[in-house]
């Protein structure tokens, strides 16, 4: 009887109910949504992380990653791949080698990180060929031992990508549905050349105006992008016997992934070409790359590969790259404190419409304890109350959220005008929500937290009236 | 049979300045099936008499026995409860919880006491029957006169099958009609039912039907009549 009373009684003023109920919607879908735009955007760097740069485990020579030398390399490698990929739970294995060197075109040059790798080997671990950038050439599809797969951002520094306004782009455009004044604008400068991205969007800037640039920049800017197909430029490093060499090479390809540190350094080029120029031995690598089945699994594996291998460093993704396991282990924290932080706003409101709620039935309260309601029962109604406005608000707010988060976790949201800030922190800026139900779980319990702890200032008010005095008031 | 005994009875309010002497040594005994009123003049004392029976206040010295319970040596918890099982409330202004139906309304207190369905929703129908309310059990307050939310509110105060029936200005904000319904109805069920009813009133009809008749001044009975109907 005491719910029911409860429900009925906060319809009894419908609109300043709704305008609560509102707010905790509102307030309950601006939490969830943010935690799932956060969720989705850790959930997707924790992936690039495994798919695209680390895997799940390496093993590499004890000093190699505090001196990067090239002597310190691991011998032995190939019956070491053979033994880790006959053992339970491992899905592939391969080996790399690894420089620091400087990549060099006609007019630029860049510090970069050669890895040797085995392309068909990598494929089996890890999904970089699958980020290969259309019309840029292929993976490793020939056998030539010149050609390199490098990142985007590199292309661009080493001026590999220019930038052309030609009629074919201007017809793209066009009916890609950009304005007509746009469009007239850009013509402006049909047939210049652009070495790099800096002085088209410079020209750019000075035909068009800022909101039209904000809107349709970058979708120019990709447009206008020209590749030289297999391109020449030279890497530059020491070989192990700290001679100057090096060696000519071609852009076999062009990835783009949402890291611009990793697309701007890392240079892949075949293993047995790098070792041809940098007099390695054979049976040798710098490190040693293992998918599991699992990822899950990655911290026993390590532990059992440390004991095979005692001479060598083992590390899974989460020692390699500690921020991200930390991001992604405190999230839940993170997500529960952001929450908890939102609905102790929405709180203030719900505490100021129960007391309210007491004042105006001040006198209904006294009765009920004369025709002989107990406190116990008081507290409790005026609590329920407190309790159905937050629940109502915050299924809805739920709901809500969860029809979003739905909907925008195939179509992801852009946030295109912050692609270069979000890439740089290893973002991408073309991010998938998510959140798991669980989340939404915890979510109910705060809420329900909420409406409890809302309701104790109210319903002690409620409590401390004195039915005779409640019964004289008007 | 003594349902209640006043033995001096007093209530001081303490003002700013001023103490004031509500009640002034009130001796009184009511006995088992009286439908006595208590009238006198604004400020006289009747609802602070009224409200120390049923409980909701305390007397400042003195002692009120019902049914052999002093009160004043009860819990407040334990005062709720005997309240609920022994008095029941009729106010001036109803004072009906506006979301609930009549029947709800009516029923609330036996769910207090966790009554059985079944038996609870008999006795609701046999209640709102007797006050004539049989067909608009599921009406809202606001969809009933203000007669019929006091006869709902009657009906309230038997649900519990209580020892007596405290009503502070039951009539006063009733017209002619409603107000010889009602005390039709609360006669008929003290009389078949022996229940007790003390009013307090300023409503000469009221003070006609009742059988008792105690006259309140500056807090003290001045008159106690009784009368043979």
């Amino acid at each position: 009887m005491i719910t029911k009373t409860a429900w009925k009684n906060i319809w009894r003023n419908k609109t300043r109910s709704l305008v609560v109920i509102a707010s905790v919607t509102i307030g309950i879908f601006a939490g969830v949504f943010a935690v799932g735009v956060m969720n989705g955007a850790i959930d997707q760097r924790v992936d690039e992380v495994l798919e695209n740069e680390v895997s799940h485990v390496q093993i590499t020579h004890k000093d190699f990653r505090s001196n990067n030398d090239l002597g310190s390399y691991i011998t032995g490698v190939n019956s070491i791949v053979e033994n880790i990929s006959s053992m339970e739970g491992v899905n592939a294995v391969t080996s790399r080698l690894h420089l620091v060197g400087m990549a060099n075109t006609a007019r630029k040059s860049a510090g970069v990180k050669i890895i040797g790798i085995k392309p068909m080997q990598e494929k089996k671990l890890l999904s970089l060929h699958q980020e290969l950038m259309d019309g840029t050439g292929d993976y490793f599809e020939e056998e030539r031992g010149e050609l390199a797969y490098i990142g985007y951002d590199l292309a661009k520094n080493l001026n590999i990508i220019r930038y052309r306004i030609t009629g074919d782009v201007i017809s793209k455009l066009d009916s890609a549905g950009l304005p007509g004044e746009v469009i007239s604008a850009i013509t402006g400068f049909k047939g210049s050349r652009f070495d790099n991205e800096k002085s088209f969007k410079k020209e750019m800037r000075s035909l068009l105006t800022s909101e039209q640039e904000s809107g349709f920049g970058r979708l120019i800017l990709e447009e206008a992008q020209t590749f030289r197909k297999r391109a020449k430029f030279t890497l530059t490093f020491v070989d192990r016997n700290n001679n100057q060499t090096g060696g000519v090479f071609r852009v076999g390809g062009i990835y783009d992934i949402p890291n611009s540190m990793f697309e701007s350094t890392m240079v892949f080029v075949r293993d047995s070409r790098l070792r041809s120029i940098t007099e390695m031995p054979d049976n040798t690598a710098h490190n040693i790359l293992i998918s599991l089945d699992d990822v899950d699994d990655a911290g026993t594996m390590t532990e059992k590969l440390r004991k095979e291998y005692p001479d060598l460093e083992v590390m899974n993704w989460k020692e390699i790259q500690p921020d991200m396991a930390m991001m992604s282990e405190m999230a839940g924290a993170m997500y529960g404190f952001f929450m908890a932080l939102i609905l102790a706003a929405l709180a203030f409101g719900i505490v100021n419409t129960m007391l309210m709620v007491v004042l105006e039935r001040i006198k209904e309260l006294g009765m009920l304890t004369a025709i002989g309601m107990n406190k116990k029962k008081v507290f409790r109604m005026i609590m329920t109350e407190s309790v159905f406005l937050s629940l109502v608000g915050g299924i809805a707010g739920m709901i809500v959220s969860w029809i979003i988060i739905r909907i925008t976790s195939s179509t992801g949201i852009r946030f295109s005008s912050m692609q270069e800030g979000f890439e740089a922190m290893g973002f991408s800026s073309h991010i998938y929500p998510s959140i798991g139900a669980d989340f939404f779980l915890v979510v109910t319990v705060l809420i329900i937290i909420t409406g409890i702890l809302s309701s104790v200032y109210p319903a002690l008010k409620a409590l401390k009236l004195d039915p005779a005095d409640a019964l004289r008031t008007e | 049979m003594k349902v209640l005994e006043l033995n001096n009875v007093h209530k001081v309010y303490n003002t700013t300045h001023v103490e004031v002497h509500a009640v002034n040594g009130v001796d009184l005994d009511f006995e088992e099936g009286e439908f006595a009123a208590i009238v006198g003049p604004s400020g006289s004392g009747k609802t602070t008499l009224l409200n120390m029976i049923g409980g909701l206040d305390t007397p400042s010295e003195g002692k009120i026995e019902v049914n052999s319970t002093d009160l004043s040596t009860l819990k407040s918890s334990a005062v709720i409860d005997f309240r609920m099982r022994n008095i029941g409330f009729v106010f001036q202004s109803y004072n009906l919880i506006p979301v609930l139906t009549a029947k709800e309304n009516v029923e609330f207190i036996m769910n207090l006491q966790k009554w059985p369905k079944k038996k609870r929703d008999e006795r609701t129908m046999e209640l709102l029957k007797a006050v004539g309310l049989g067909e608009r059990a599921h009406s809202k307050p606001s969809q009933l006169s203000g007669g019929q939310q006091q006869r709902v509110a009657v009906a309230r105060a038997l649900a519990s099958k209580p020892k007596f029936v405290l009503a502070d200005e039951p009539t006063a904000n009733l017209d002619s009609k409603s107000t010889e319904t009602l005390l039709d109805i609360m006669e008929k069920l003290n009389r078949d039912e022996n229940i007790t009813f003390i009013f307090s009133t300023h409503d000469a009809r009221v003070v006609k039907k009742a059988r008792r008749v105690i006259t309140l001044e500056d807090g003290k009975v001045v008159s106690d009549e009784t009368r043979d109907k």
